[in-house]
């Protein structure tokens, strides 16, 4: 591979369908990436050694800092299906907090599945671990729980950059949360990522266009990781 | 050199009988590098509408084995936005540029019609039909493009009309034929271990490579008919499709999407074609084009 995608971006791999599918990197290795895939994917009928055409780089990933500006307080949300897309993130700065959402306890993924040096915290929206979901619901919690909205305003205030990966119906809630505390976010303050089917990869073919209050967009040029502010309800 | 227009004032003359089909290339320089565009004979544009239209929500492919339908609802930002954003490179292109217009509305084709004729490198405009149009109905909208847009007009047949509107169109005046545009149908989506049990379908624009021999059938039997040239569109996949497209008398071909999984295969074929005719492969086909079909012989 002469390049690997760096994080958010994605190759196009014929997997022997009609059209290209979406490998996004979960974890940088060597000179190639690791991938998460879900069940019945294309990629998992592949045999260990078999050789795939890959196009790629392909679309605008996460952008941290420019260089030279290394950022030191990352804050990455994801909700638990959505978590190895955040994994080329795990290291990017000294100090990097994880919040992962999910519906309930069986669906969090084991700590020890990340670096000792990302902060965890856990989220549930039936409450069974962690602090009480969803992310962006405010008021008080029952009983022996905790909101995830309070600890989330307090590290949105801390973060140098925010990077979510989440359901995208959620984010207009979170482009709120953002704008609430951050005041006056400048650009790319906080990136979302969203993924939808990219069958051409150039801007081509039009099925991954995204709607935000600001007009459509096409994930596979203009994302697939764009400024969460751009979801913002007018 | 392939004359495409050969009763048109201008003419629409082109060095490779090859171009990528309406929606499946962009606008022109989306694959950049992967695509030599200098080696095809022209590019179509993706769909453009008058004024400016949105895609259509929810999901917008599926994929079944070797088949896929796509449903965008033919998004794009309108005739003028278009020019703005590409008018400048469609002039730096050295081949021409046909520019494909979805005809729903007589005065909307009409005034996209005369924009366009005024960009230049733009030299043919192709019409996509919905596929109720009538034949009064297409022909209203070939003229409009034909009159106020003084271009080529490529009428781009619905899958299931060509019997209908093919021979009629090209009486009617149109300068050239593509057969055909995408069928719709429906396919089953697959959810990748979603809801197991439950099914879910995709309807659009079918893609794929059965398309193929259904468009060498409509070659065989429409081809060396119809008194304009035509252009095939549907399924092909190899030079040796093409090949076969043009010894069943196609004057061009056009590659529809099957070329976001191998952009390559333009170039591929573009090489083929680029050969003499007479190193052409022979192509056996049991059905004469002339030849009336029976019981007997289909």
């Amino acid at each position: 591979m002469d390049q690997a995608p760096e994080a958010g971006e994605f190759m196009l791999a014929d997997l022997g369908g009609p059209v290209r599918e979406a490998l996004f990197p979960s974890t940088p290795v060597g000179d190639g990436f690791d991938t998460v895939v879900p069940p019945g994917h294309g990629a998992t009928r592949l045999l260990p050694g078999a050789t795939v055409d890959m196009l790629g780089p392909l679309g605008r990933g996460f952008r941290l800092a420019p260089t030279g500006y290394p950022i030191a307080r990352l804050l990455l949300i994801a909700g638990a299906e959505s978590l190895p897309l955040l994994g080329p993130l795990f290291q990017a700065a000294p100090s990097v907090v994880l919040v992962v959402e999910a519906a309930t306890r069986a669906q969090l993924p084991p700590p020890n599945r990340f670096p000792p040096t990302v902060e965890l915290t856990l989220v549930t929206r039936d409450g069974s671990a962690g602090y009480l979901g969803p992310l962006e619901a405010e008021g008080a919690a029952p009983a022996g729980l905790e909101r995830a909205h309070t600890r989330l305003v307090e590290l949105v205030a801390w973060a140098e950059r925010i990077c979510v990966a989440h359901d995208p119906s959620r984010y207009p809630a979170l482009a709120a949360l953002v704008k609430r505390v951050r005041l006056q976010p400048h650009a790319d303050l906080a990136q979302a990522i969203v993924r939808v089917p990219m069958p051409c990869g150039a801007g081509v073919c039009d099925v991954c266009r995204v709607a935000t209050p600001r007009g459509e967009r096409r994930a596979c040029v203009d994302g697939p990781v764009f400024d969460l502010l751009d979801f913002l309800p007018e | 050199m392939i004359e495409l227009a050969p009763n048109h004032k201008y003419g629409l003359a082109i060095d490779v009988p090859l171009m990528p089909a309406s929606g499946a290339f962009g606008y022109g320089d989306a694959y950049g590098d992967l695509v030599d565009i200098s080696g095809l004979g022209a590019i179509v544009t993706n769909p453009i509408s008058l004024q400016p239209r949105q895609a259509t929500q929810g999901r917008r492919i599926a994929v079944h084995e070797d088949s896929f339908v796509v449903h965008t609802g033919w998004p794009n930002p309108g005739a003028r936005r278009v020019i703005r954003d590409y008018g400048a490179t469609w002039e730096r292109l050295t081949v021409p540029v046909i520019v494909h217009l979805l005809a729903n509305h007589t005065s909307e084709v009409a005034r996209a019609a005369a924009l366009f004729s005024a960009v230049p490198n733009v030299r043919a405009i192709e019409l996509g039909f919905t596929a109720a149009a009538s034949r009064k109905r297409a022909v209203e909208l070939v003229t409009a493009a034909a009159v106020e847009g003084d271009l080529p007009v490529i009428a781009q047949i619905p899958f299931d009309r060509v019997d209908d509107l093919a021979p009629y169109l090209a009486r009617q005046g149109v300068d050239a034929l593509t057969l055909t545009a995408p069928p719709r149908a429906v396919l089953p989506v697959d959810e990748n271990g979603e809801d197991p049990g439950v099914a879910r379908f995709g309807r659009g624009r079918l893609y794929g490579r059965a398309l193929f021999p259904l468009l060498l059938n409509t070659l065989s039997r429409w081809a060396v008919k119809l008194p304009v040239p035509v252009i095939a569109c549907g399924g092909i996949a190899s030079p040796d499709d093409a090949l076969a497209c043009l010894t069943l008398g196609a004057a061009a071909v056009q590659v529809d999407a099957l070329l976001w999984r191998d952009p390559s295969l333009l170039d591929r074929i573009a090489r083929a074609l680029a050969k003499p005719r007479a190193a052409y492969p022979a192509v056996t086909h049991l059905l004469s084009p002339n030849e009336p079909e029976t019981e007997e012989n289909v």
